[in-house]
């Protein structure tokens, strides 16, 4: 009866831990570990023993969310998940979390771009690029837009300038992540294939 | 003033090296364990550790099935046992013995070539035990 319960917190604790895997595919995980539970208890292993050997659920949990997680971002156009996984990325080493910030930045910029080209017909005086003596000053949309001398410059090419820069950026980011989700996929793959060489070296 | 580096670094890195190493064979492995036919996570875990000398962390089995299932390399599907409970099978697709003739192909090559490299090395500690 303690053993059960034991087997029971073991999988609740999985299934509460699988947090950002779809339904369906948690059961599915939980199924099987229970199976893989029960296989090795039929062939006499304590159970003790057997959820030593899986490890702690959350760590179980962890490496099923890491590759599901990776895997699926790197085919996907979301900028939440893409950033998410970039966040797991960052996790694994320094050029991981370089991965993450510019991914970051590239969205809060590329985002901000966009927005603001969007805001240019709502609010057209406070929304520009503005110069004063030939140098920059401000740009966006502006609560308190610059007054004279300063003159802003781009008027209602704002719009279609602002837009195409952001959503450029906001797509460069994108491939960014994704193509450094797929190169962190490869890299295991290649860990995968010296791990053989080594052996048979060895 | 010169900062002095940190010295774990070096230390853990032969381990970790070889940690990354074995994680990431495990994924041939686990492919070439179901080269003739299906079977199901414990069969895989047990025909890994007779078959060859890899040690297999069981919780590391399962999540390379699960990631090689959606990668479009494994099949699965649910058997239910003539006494006993349902286990889910796994075999090989196409995509995925096409994987392995590949994996297959470069190990080969490149455990060649490395066996070459590492003679010297080999031959040295042998001389000094």
């Amino acid at each position: 009866m303690t053993v059960q319960l034991h087997v029971e917190d073991y999988l609740a604790d999985l299934r509460a831990s699988l947090g950002p895997v779809t339904l369906d595919e948690r059961e599915e995980i939980v199924r099987e570990i229970a199976a893989h539970i029960r296989d090795s208890a039929e062939e006499g292993a304590s159970v003790e023993a057997v959820l030593a050997r899986l490890g702690p659920a959350r760590a179980l949990a962890a490496q099923y969310r890491d590759g599901l997680l990776i895997r699926r971002a790197s085919r996907s156009i979301s900028p939440v998940l893409l950033l998410r996984a970039a966040a797991r990325l960052a996790t694994k080493g320094l050029s991981g979390i370089v991965v993450f910030f510019v991914g970051l930045f590239g969205y809060f910029i590329g985002g901000g771009l966009v927005l603001t080209a969007l805001l240019k017909p709502i609010f057209p005086a406070n929304t520009g690029l503005w110069f004063r003596d030939g140098h920059m000053i401000a740009s966006g949309t502006q609560l308190y837009p610059p007054g004279p001398p300063a003159h802003e410059v781009l008027g209602m090419w704002y719009l279609p300038l602002h837009l195409i820069a952001g959503s450029l950026l906001l797509l460069a980011t994108m491939f960014l992540i994704r193509h450094s989700l797929r190169l962190s996929q490869r890299w295991q793959q290649k860990l995968g294939r010296l791990r053989h060489a080594n052996q048979a070296g060895a | 003033m010169r900062e002095q580096r940190p010295q774990h670094e070096n230390s853990e890195g032969p381990d970790r090296w070889e940690a990354q190493l074995r994680k990431g064979a495990l994924e041939m492995a686990a492919l070439a364990s179901l080269w003739e036919g299906r079977l199901y996570g414990l069969e895989i875990i047990r025909f890994l550790e007779t078959n060859s000398r890899l040690v297999v962390a069981e919780g590391t089995v399962y999540p390379i099935l699960s990631r090689l299932k959606s990668e479009g390399m494994l099949t699965s599907e649910w058997v239910e046992a003539e006494a006993g409970h349902p286990r889910k099978y796994y075999s090989l697709t196409e995509a995925g013995r096409e994987r392995l003739r590949q994996m297959a192909d470069a190990w080969v090559g490149f455990a060649n070539g490395l066996s070459r490299l590492l003679e010297p090395v080999l031959e040295e500690r042998g001389m000094a035990k």
